[in-house]
């Protein structure tokens, strides 16, 4: 079979650059997708994507689909012809749409029944026919969130298109997309290299568009680029750079040839705290913040261009020009908050609307104190420490500062507080009720911090749904989803013995008045629970084994943990399967019995196996209970499978439905026994 | 060509945008006699944009956001400041070589300065409109947006207007180098150099405080109430007059803003206010089309025969 290379480019205006990628990568799999639907094989794909141009590299793809013999099946036999033998409309119809008539057609006999059928050979078209139309469509079916018109055309696409180039092997493939003609001209770089450039092939479409365009195409080799000169940068001030892989992707997506400069601004404006530079410099200009070593922020950053002038001093002192005044607003943010203390501005919560069937954020702020601190005597936190964290956890959203950065709600709180000589505690519990953030976001460790943090994460859950605001698809906009996970992982990963719905209680109490249909503690309690479920699936721990936890209605979420860690070690246990199948063949017996006797007799044991399971029953009992008792689960579960052996021997060669209902009440004893002990930890029935 | 005008004032500066744009086919036109918040406001802009009628036009704007006032004490931030604008319908292949041809003009070299088209999509909820665009950013600061208008009143854009904005004050402290708006140089007059401080300073001082401190809030939200009748009534006629209505409507938009900076308007009424002017813009859209339509779009028959 014959080969070429395939250069596909659509050349636009600058793309949105945060879904540059998303948008070379779908054209990418929609194009491939397409060609191997189509039998047209190839040895590579590779897309390539700037501001200007998307493009899509595929090596070696056959010039020429192949013929192709298809068997088409039809209506069945039964369908296909009435009780007088003509054919039906189905069978016309189908015949019809293959370009035959019904008497061409053959029958397919099958065990399972007899149907018209046609094998007919599909002539393979030329790729380069097909190329165009498969090239509109993946185009079409790129993820693009408004479509928009330009001048007076009625194409429809993100941007205005200027050039299309199509070319296979050497020659350029005829065709209109986006109502551009296909052409072998494509803009090079804006400023730089020449305006346009005649493309041989795809194979020289990179080097060409490098050393004729001064445009790097390739995304990864444009990023690498960017990765290496701001390291080279921050190594020369001996510092680190902020890499965030975010604002490297973005940066990326917005020049076509990268060229990295230092610049640094005035030394005064490192007292401001740094969140607030950081913000400015990455979200509004893109720069790129360097730390020292020991993670101070310097006064030193790096910031992309799409040019390389020789002499750079006007772009580099345009951009420290543009970042003095955003700077400076910062400075005088903290300059003016400062004025007073953090907590001078808690009256102002007073005026700020938390949610309007709940109250303002010091109504919120009063409840979390109280919550708190009853979330501190639980785990023994600092009482004192904790209301007072919870007191100025939301005074730093009446700062300038924060109203200007949002996203540096907590950070400046935090900052503030340390400013004006609050307990360390107290400082980092503020920032800490936050916490975790964001999946991978660190969660607090120590008491006060986990006790605020824990409460401003019930209060969420219990107001928010006891005015009946659930979270519906992916809306969610108070974040219950964010502020159930983020709880289990306070809990959890700081190892806390807590009532979830003791806590969860104590909240309802504090805002009964708030609630439009009664207490949502239940409901609150079960939204905690079920989050567990996508928790553990994270982790790898399938459903079944969540599940058979949540039957036995844990109220602690460390409790729940230790008893999945259980379950999965029992899992591995050569025993399981069988020993859950005992336990699914006991409960079936004592519910079909509907009794649950509770005493065994010796005196009633006839059979050996019985005897042998009682006497195992009355050796493991105890040791089982006092693994229990001590929370080891593990042990607890693993120690049913000396169980094992009796059990099946017992099943063998016992009737339980014994005539004597002295001896059968007994032997239900026995089973009722055998599953309180089995379904102490979890419900393992559900596990299999 | 070299350029006319002395680039180091703020007349020159606007002077040569002019002249720039009246060499590529634009009219000039003058400041609409109102308060609005930006260019896009004079019914040059809003107006036109509806229909299939062409236009080439530009004009400076002055602009008034009575929140961004800070006393003349920021050196960038103004409750007063000019926009220049550009308008062109439909908007043509080579509108983006267009602009950075205007850069050129005011001196700048794009193989020294980086010049960027950065995504950023325009959207004013009071006037039913949004539209694709960028910011343009010079050496890293924004100097224009650029937006290809998708819908205006909540009528579809087509043939779609490309819509410059320049920045004048942010372009002329860059191209004059001054770290203040007020250090800016006007022009050199007969009386000697005119500063944009000493023009408007005391101006920036006093409506400030007005804005901020004496705004009769009373008289504003009656005010506000009146125009939105006025505008009401003059879209029921039968024979709808939506030009007319269209002022009140700015007026209307005018006393928000100043409540706005009173603070007198809540989180949840602020909303509120908003959808009753984007309700008249959508009818006055409405309107001014269908004038249009009656007069059988005249614009579009002088393109036919210029052409």
């Amino acid at each position: 079979m014959d080969t070429k290379n395939l250069l596909l480019e659509l050349g636009t205006e600058e793309l949105p650059p945060k879904s540059l990628r998303t948008l070379a990568q779908s054209l990418h799999d929609s194009f491939v997708k397409s060609l191997k639907d189509l039998g047209l094989g190839f040895s590579s794909a590779k897309w390539y994507a700037t501001p200007r141009r998307l493009a899509l590299v595929i090596k070696d793809l056959d010039t020429k689909q192949k013929d192709a013999e298809l068997e088409i099946r039809g209506p069945a036999l039964k369908a296909a012809f009435d009780k007088d033998g003509n054919p039906t409309k189905a069978a016309t119809g189908w015949a019809k749409a293959n370009g035959i008539s019904v008497s061409e057609a053959q029958t397919l006999k099958t065990p399972k029944g007899e149907w018209l059928y046609i094998k007919t050979l599909r002539k393979g078209r030329d790729t380069a026919a097909l190329v165009p139309e498969l090239f509109t469509n993946a185009l079409k079916a790129l993820p693009i969130p408004r479509l928009m018109h330009w001048g007076a055309k009625k194409e429809q696409f993100i941007r205005p298109v200027h050039t299309l180039c199509m070319l296979f092997g050497d020659e350029i493939i005829p065709g209109t997309i986006l109502g551009i003609k296909s052409d072998r001209v494509i803009n090079g770089h804006r400023f730089l290299g020449q305006k346009q450039i005649s493309i041989k092939n795809a194979d020289t479409y990179v080097q060409q568009l490098r050393d004729e365009g001064s445009v790097i195409a390739d995304y990864d080799e444009r990023k690498q680029s960017i990765i290496s000169q701001v390291k080279a940068i921050a190594d020369s001030v001996n510092g680190v750079a902020d890499l965030d892989d975010a604002l490297v992707e973005e940066v990326t997506s917005i020049v076509e040839a990268p060229h990295i400069f230092k610049a640094t601004f005035e030394e005064r404006f490192l007292q401001v705290p740094s969140e607030a530079l950081v913000y400015t410099m990455k979200g509004d200009q893109k720069y790129f913040p360097i730390y020292s070593k020991d993670g101070k922020l310097l006064s030193t950053f790096a910031f992309a261009s799409n040019i390389n002038p020789s002499d750079p001093s006007s772009l580099i002192s345009g951009n420290e020009r543009v970042i003095r005044p955003r700077l400076s607003d910062a400075e005088f943010f903290f300059k003016t908050d400062r004025k007073h203390s953090l907590e001078s501005f808690f009256p102002r919560l007073e005026h700020i609307v938390y949610q309007k069937d709940i109250g303002t954020l010091a109504y919120r702020t009063s409840i979390v104190e109280k919550l708190s601190a009853f979330i501190a005597g639980l785990t023994g936190a600092d009482e004192t420490k904790a209301v007072r964290a919870a007191h100025l956890s939301k005074c730093d959203l009446a700062t300038t500062m924060v109203t200007e950065f949002t996203d540096t709600q907590g950070i400046i709180g935090m900052h503030y507080a340390e400013l004006d000589g609050e307990d360390k505690d107290v400082a980092e519990a503020i920032f800490q009720s936050y916490q975790p953030r964001f999946a991978g976001d660190a969660v607090p460790t120590k008491p006060v911090q986990m006790a605020v943090s824990i409460a401003e994460k019930i209060i969420t859950l219990v107001g928010i749904m006891g005015i009946g605001m659930l979270p519906r698809g992916d809306k969610d906009p108070f974040g219950l989803r964010r502020a159930a996970i983020g709880l289990i992982r306070v809990v959890l990963e700081n190892r806390l013995e807590l009532n979830i719905p003791e806590v969860v209680e104590k909240a309802c109490a504090l805002m009964a008045d708030k609630f439009k249909k009664g207490s949502p503690a239940q409901a609150v309690v079960e939204f905690i629970f079920t989050r567990l479920k996508s928790y553990y699936q994270d982790q790898g721990i399938d459903a079944p084994i969540y599940l058979s936890v949540l039957s036995v209605k844990p109220v602690s979420l460390l409790d729940f943990d230790l008893r999945v860690k259980a379950v999965q070690a029992f899992k591995t246990d050569a025993a399981a399967a069988d020993l859950a199948a005992a336990y699914k063949r006991i409960s079936n017996i004592l519910s079909k019995a509907g009794v649950s006797p509770e005493a065994v007799s010796d005196d009633l044991l006839k059979e050996p196996a019985e005897k042998s399971l009682v006497k195992a029953l009355n050796a493991i009992e105890p040791k089982i209970k006092d693994f229990y008792d001590h929370g080891d689960y593990v042990k607890a579960m693993t120690s049913l499978s000396e169980l094992r052996g009796d059990v099946d021997s017992f099943f063998d060669s016992v009737m339980v439905n014994d005539l004597d209902e002295a001896v059968r009440n007994n032997r239900l004893g026995i089973l009722n026994r055998l599953k309180k002990l089995f379904g102490q930890t979890a419900d393992i029935s559900v596990l299999y | 060509m070299p350029n006319k005008y002395d680039l180091q004032t703020f007349q020159g500066l606007i002077l040569t945008l002019q002249d720039y744009w009246m060499r590529h086919g634009c009219m000039v036109a003058e400041p609409f006699d109102m308060e609005v918040g930006a260019g896009t406001s004079h019914p040059m802009t809003f107006l036109r944009s509806l229909g299939p009628e062409p236009i080439s036009c530009c004009y400076v704007q002055p602009s008034r956001r009575p929140t961004d006032g800070r006393y003349g004490e920021n050196p960038n931030r103004l409750q007063h400041y000019y926009q220049f604008q550009v308008i062109l319908k439909p908007s043509p292949d080579n509108i983006q070589d267009l602009y950075l041809g205007s850069l050129k003009e005011l001196g700048f070299d794009p193989t020294v300065n980086d010049i960027r088209f950065v995504e950023d999509n325009w959207e004013n909820p009071t006037l039913g409109a949004w539209g694709l665009g960028w910011e343009i950013w010079l050496n890293g600061m924004e100097i224009s947006q650029f937006t290809y208008f998708q819908q205006v009143g909540g009528l579809e854009c087509f043939p779609v207007t490309g819509e410059l904005t320049y920045g004048l004050e942010r372009l002329a402290m860059y191209m004059q180098k001054k770290e203040t708006v007020y250090d800016l140089l006007w022009a050199h007059t007969a009386n000697g150099d005119v500063t944009y401080g000493d023009i408007f300073h005391q101006n920036e001082v006093e409506q400030s405080t007005y804005n901020f401190e004496y705004a009769n809030t009373d008289f504003l939200f009656y005010m506000f109430d009146q125009m939105e009748k006025e505008a009401k009534y003059l879209l029921t006629l039968d024979k709808p007059l939506p030009l007319p209505a269209y002022e009140r409507i700015l007026k209307a938009a005018h006393c928000f803003n100043l409540l706005d900076a009173r603070h007198a308007i809540s989180v949840t009424e602020r909303q509120r206010y908003i959808l009753r002017i984007r309700a008249l813009s959508k009818t006055v859209a409405e309107e001014y089309y269908k004038s249009r339509e009656t007069l059988g779009f005249p614009m579009c028959n002088k393109a036919d025969a210029a052409k």
